[in-house]
């Protein structure tokens, strides 16, 4: 397994919900689009690369052959799929800390939620229902959400000082660098790989035997 | 007005597949479920996924899903407060029964299910059909791989039959949060590349006079190519440029 | 609502940094137990002396100031030595179970941070089991013959063990001469005690005041949370202190049984040595450089000046830094103490003032993680209501730190010799706050949106010139200026050692003396 790949963590949770209660859900998820402002703290969190959630009953499960037995389910479930920045505790501290009202209106109407705001309860909550990931993959392993939104910045203001600066002075080139850096002063963290948030013999072993392969290939090409 | 596609935001697409895998197993007496675990374990084991091969793939992931969860869990159902208060009464026999029967019920699945779920950049129309075309042509022989054990994919040999295949396994997302940015994935990797490189290059000219800066900054708009994403980019997947 | 604490169960520790309250000499010592019984006696022995953290005074029938003070503390395996239950055991946290040199990758103690170089005590610790750090215990005096007495009181009490319990060396003294204790004392300048440290910051005036420490009142203002009303409220109790509710509304996991855990804390002991040459010439040859000048720069490392501790947000630059010194000359100890630690980042969301890789930001970020993009720019903004709480993700990664600097600076071109700070934290989940700390804050820099980058005091810098570490020093979005980056920052501090402890309080003490901890 690997819930992880690079600074990204992979999260599965599948939880049941009263058929009754999941059209509610669905109405809650739709207003989360129509009215943004409900996503705002997750939006300030900015741990999220993407997220979704996915409602389904026994007879929405796919059912692909006349052999393949059919589903016969008590509830419908809710099946939530995140690819977030940081280790685990991190991010679920920082869900109850943060947005504990958010996390209760997505999760409220399934079976035995036990509400975000104590923290305990709603980590037993969280790990009872995860499952875990066999292979995860990113385009990106090195870049944080943050990375991913101040590299587009970073594009932008520099192809646009480009184009700007081709007629100008020495000294409007200079205050005009100066305003490109002045406005690019979040958006220039250094991607390194991340600290380690696992102890697991297999990431320890894995994210040192990546780093150092690619460092070596890197450091060969550059003599060669 | 066409109806809204729940699994569009922007241009990022939320496609989320759930494979039913054949009730069987081995000569080795290995479930088929197992065997498609371990041949997703064994990706990891490779220098690189072969997800990196698939074009405009920002996240993505593979599990096997065993089964359901039963909530045993104490939790906030009110209704079951009233209902342990019953069972400390008289006709507790009753309060009991109730309570019982209150509690979550067990639920099975009847077949193991491989899940892919997948954040690619499919454009404001959703374009899954290309993204599947893409990922069958660059990674047919993995797809049977991991495939091969589920129902109904034996007749699955070519990229239309793969995407009616998937599109029979596809789930709607009820919600889909984009926290990133929905860019075309070379766009993404080019911006990182930049990012990286003009950090270094602000470093490594700090404090010299705008002569020399412009010149060096023209070399390192030369070099680094901002426009192209076919120069010298962030290859994906990646550790290191 | 508000809890009064039993202060005569709490060690004296916990709630005084003994460094304030006039005690400017300290020596910690360590000791092995060969035998479980002796070991018992000896912790009765001494708890008869441990210092509560009871109020102290002059008048009739109150606890006069002691001139020393003595407190204790275990690691995991003394509490198994000492024949704790293996089911109480098994409550205590992972990380105090696993000890610190375990969790080096968590910690980032790599390089010349790595356990190899630490002090020989710190070697052998978890290594061979007669050399096994097992009691901690920490000597706090008013002056420095009050020292010596209470040393031979305490060698005294070992003597009478017979054995069973043995006094382990190794650190290293200021002469590169092995010892077994560990001095620490606060640094003079010009002859004249300080409260600073061997760079020249002076430490520790922003120590989170919590719930129910009748001495702290008066300090609460930005010590403790800040509430979307502006003002400040005291932290829960609960993220200090074992047994009581914390921010969560629930109490910490703390093992069983109740008696055990309840008002008792863990502690985080780490020497760490300052790197003194690296960074006077560090600080030189970029104070040369940057525009303000060489002390802002110092300051813009640390959130605070250098020579009164005034912090960046309030005295951004020379100019209001005068205006500053003048108001704090003329004011009373109570308003000076305002001004240092009474301040937000609501001005400052940009870091213009105060960087955002600055030691005291990175600490403690206040109110200030609740932001998004600014509309100019470089800017960055308050996001209004976006948390049920302004300091939502501050208020559960707060640390109470003790400590005192160790060793002296006899040459200030160079790293060698001995001096440094030995620092002890203290919180009630190791995970949650001193690593996370550690881990998100000072060794890296996502969730203030600078990527890898690093706290520039404390980070664990790469000495691999492929990963140099930078830190950019924001200016304000509306200026003509442009951002100072730091390049190729060195490592100022290494890590020299350290151990995770459990402090107990009187109750549990006496318990442990006894051997009638049982959680059946």
């Amino acid at each position: 397994m690997s819930n992880i790949a690079g600074k990204a963590y992979a999260m599965n949770v599948i939880t049941p919900i009263k058929s009754y209660w999941a059209w509610i859900n669905k109405l809650i998820f739709w207003a989360a689009i129509k009215f943004p402002g409900a996503l705002t703290g997750l939006i300030t969190l900015s741990l999220i690369h993407y997220a979704r959630w996915v409602i389904l009953k026994d007879s929405e499960f796919p059912h692909l052959a006349k052999e393949q037995p059919k589903e016969k389910l008590h509830y419908t479930y809710m099946l939530f799929f995140s690819n977030f920045n940081g280790s685990w505790d991190q991010y679920v501290d920082s869900f109850t800390f943060a947005i504990p009202g958010g996390l209760d209106l997505f999760w409220k109407w399934n079976i035995r939620y036990p509400k975000s705001v104590t923290l305990t309860p709603f980590h037993k909550y969280i790990r009872y229902n995860q499952i875990e990931t066999i292979h995860y993959y990113s385009a990106y392993p090195l870049a944080a959400a943050n990375d991913v939104k101040a590299a587009k910045q970073v594009k932008t203001a520099l192809t646009q000082f480009h184009q700007d600066s081709q007629t100008l002075s020495d000294d409007e080139f200079m205050a005009g660098y100066k305003t490109l850096l002045r406005g690019l002063q979040h958006d220039l963290g250094d991607m390194y790989p991340t600290p380690i948030v696992t102890m697991a013999a297999y990431e320890v072993q894995e994210r040192k035997y990546k780093h150092e392969r690619e460092q070596a290939a890197l450091a060969g090409g550059e003599n060669g | 007005m066409a109806k809204r596609n729940p699994n569009i935001s922007g241009n990022a697409y939320a496609l989320t597949i759930l494979a039913p895998i054949k009730n069987g197993y081995t000569e080795e007496q290995i479930a088929y479920a197992d065997i498609v675990r371990c041949r997703l374990q064994d990706w990891n084991n490779q220098d690189y996924s072969p997800m990196t091969q698939v074009p405009q793939t920002y996240l993505c992931r593979y599990y096997v899903l065993d089964d359901v969860y039963t909530e045993s869990l104490p939790g906030a159902d009110p209704r079951s407060r009233w209902l342990d208060l019953l069972t400390a009464l008289p006709f507790g026999g009753i309060g009991n029964k109730l309570r019982v029967g209150m509690l979550p019920k067990e639920d099975h699945l009847q077949s193991r299910y491989l899940v892919f779920s997948c954040n690619f950049h499919g454009g404001p129309e959703g374009d899954l059909d290309g993204y599947l075309r893409g990922m069958w042509q660059a990674i047919s022989g993995q797809i049977k791989d991991i495939w091969g054990f589920c129902y109904g994919f034996e007749e699955v040999d070519n990229a239309d039959k793969f995407i009616a295949y998937m599109k029979k396994c596809q789930l709607p997302a009820a919600l889909f949060f984009v926290g990133s940015n929905d860019d075309p994935l070379p766009e993404q990797l080019k911006a990182l590349y930049l990012k990286q490189e003009f950090a270094n290059f602000a470093v490594a000219n700090q404090g010299l006079d705008a002569a020399a800066l412009r010149a060096n900054f023209k070399a390192f708009i030369e070099r680094v190519q901002p426009n192209d994403v076919n120069g010298p980019t962030w290859p994906a997947g990646k550790y290191t440029v | 609502m508000t809890q009064k604490l039993e202060l005569t169960d709490i060690q004296g520790n916990v709630l005084r940094a003994y460094g304030r309250f006039g005690y400017p000499v300290a020596r910690y010592v360590f000791f092995n137990i060969r035998d479980d019984r002796k070991g018992r006696a000896f912790v009765d022995a001494i708890s008869k002396r441990v210092t509560t953290a009871v109020e102290w005074g002059d008048g009739p029938g109150q606890i006069k100031q002691p001139d020393w003070t003595l407190n204790i503390a275990f690691a995991y395996q003394a509490l198994k030595e000492l024949g704790v239950p293996r089911s109480s055991l098994i409550g205590f946290s992972p990380e105090f179970i696993s000890g610190m040199k375990d969790r080096r990758d968590i910690l980032g103690d790599d390089g010349p941070s790595s356990p190899e170089h630490w002090d020989p005590i710190w070697c052998s610790n978890r290594v061979e089991r007669d050399k096994d750090i097992h009691i901690f215990i920490s000597l706090n005096a008013r002056l420095p013959q009050f020292l010596l007495e209470a040393y031979q009181w305490l060698l005294g009490e070992v003597d009478k063990t017979g054995g069973g319990v043995v006094q382990l060396d190794g650190h290293r003294g200021d002469n590169g001469e092995i010892l077994p204790y560990q001095d620490s004392h606060i640094v003079m300048e010009n002859g004249q005690p300080t409260a600073k440290e061997h760079f020249g910051y002076t430490d520790g005036i922003s120590d989170p005041v919590f719930e129910g420490v009748p001495y702290d009142e008066a300090r609460l203002p930005g010590r403790g949370k800040q509430m979307p009303n502006g003002k400040w409220a005291p932290l829960a109790t609960g993220e200090f202190i074992l047994g009581h509710v914390d921010e969560a509304h629930e109490y910490p996991p703390a093992p069983e049984p109740v008696l055990l855990s309840r008002n008792g804390t863990y502690m985080i002991y780490r020497k760490l040595h300052e790197n003194v040459g690296t960074f006077e010439a560090y600080l030189e040859e970029h104070g040369s450089k940057f525009p303000g000048g060489k002390e802002l720069l110092a300051a813009k490392f640390v959130g605070r000046w250098r020579d009164n501790g005034a912090p960046l947000v309030s005295a951004p630059d020379t100019a209001a830094k005068a205006k500053f010194d003048a108001d704090f000359a003329a004011a009373d100890a109570k308003t000076k103490d305002k001004m240092l630690s009474d301040f937000t980042y609501d001005n400052d969301m940009s870091g213009g003032k105060c960087p955002f890789s600055a030691h005291i930001r990175r600490i403690n970020p206040r109110a200030s993680l609740e932001m998004v993009r600014g509309d100019k720019p470089g800017a960055m903004k308050i996001s209004t209501d976006a948390f049920d709480t302004p300091g939502a993700l501050t208020n559960r990664r707060r640390l109470l730190r003790r400590g005192l600097p160790y060793g002296e600076v006899k040459d200030r071109t160079r790293d060698d010799g001995n001096h440094g700070i030995v620092i002890m934290m203290l919180n009630a989940d190791i995970n949650r706050q001193f690593e996370f700390v550690q881990q998100q804050w000072v060794n890296y820099g996502n969730d203030f949106i600078a990527a890898n980058d690093k706290e520039i005091i404390l980070g664990n810098h790469s000495v691999d010139d492929k990963l140099p570490s930078k830190a950019v020093l924001q200016v304000e979005p509306d200026s003509n200026e442009a951002p100072y980056i730091l390049p190729k920052i060195p490592r100022f501090v290494e890590t020299r050692g350290g151990e995770y402890f459990f402090v107990p309080s009187m109750t549990a003490l006496r318990m442990i003396a006894k051997g009638v901890v049982d959680p059946t």
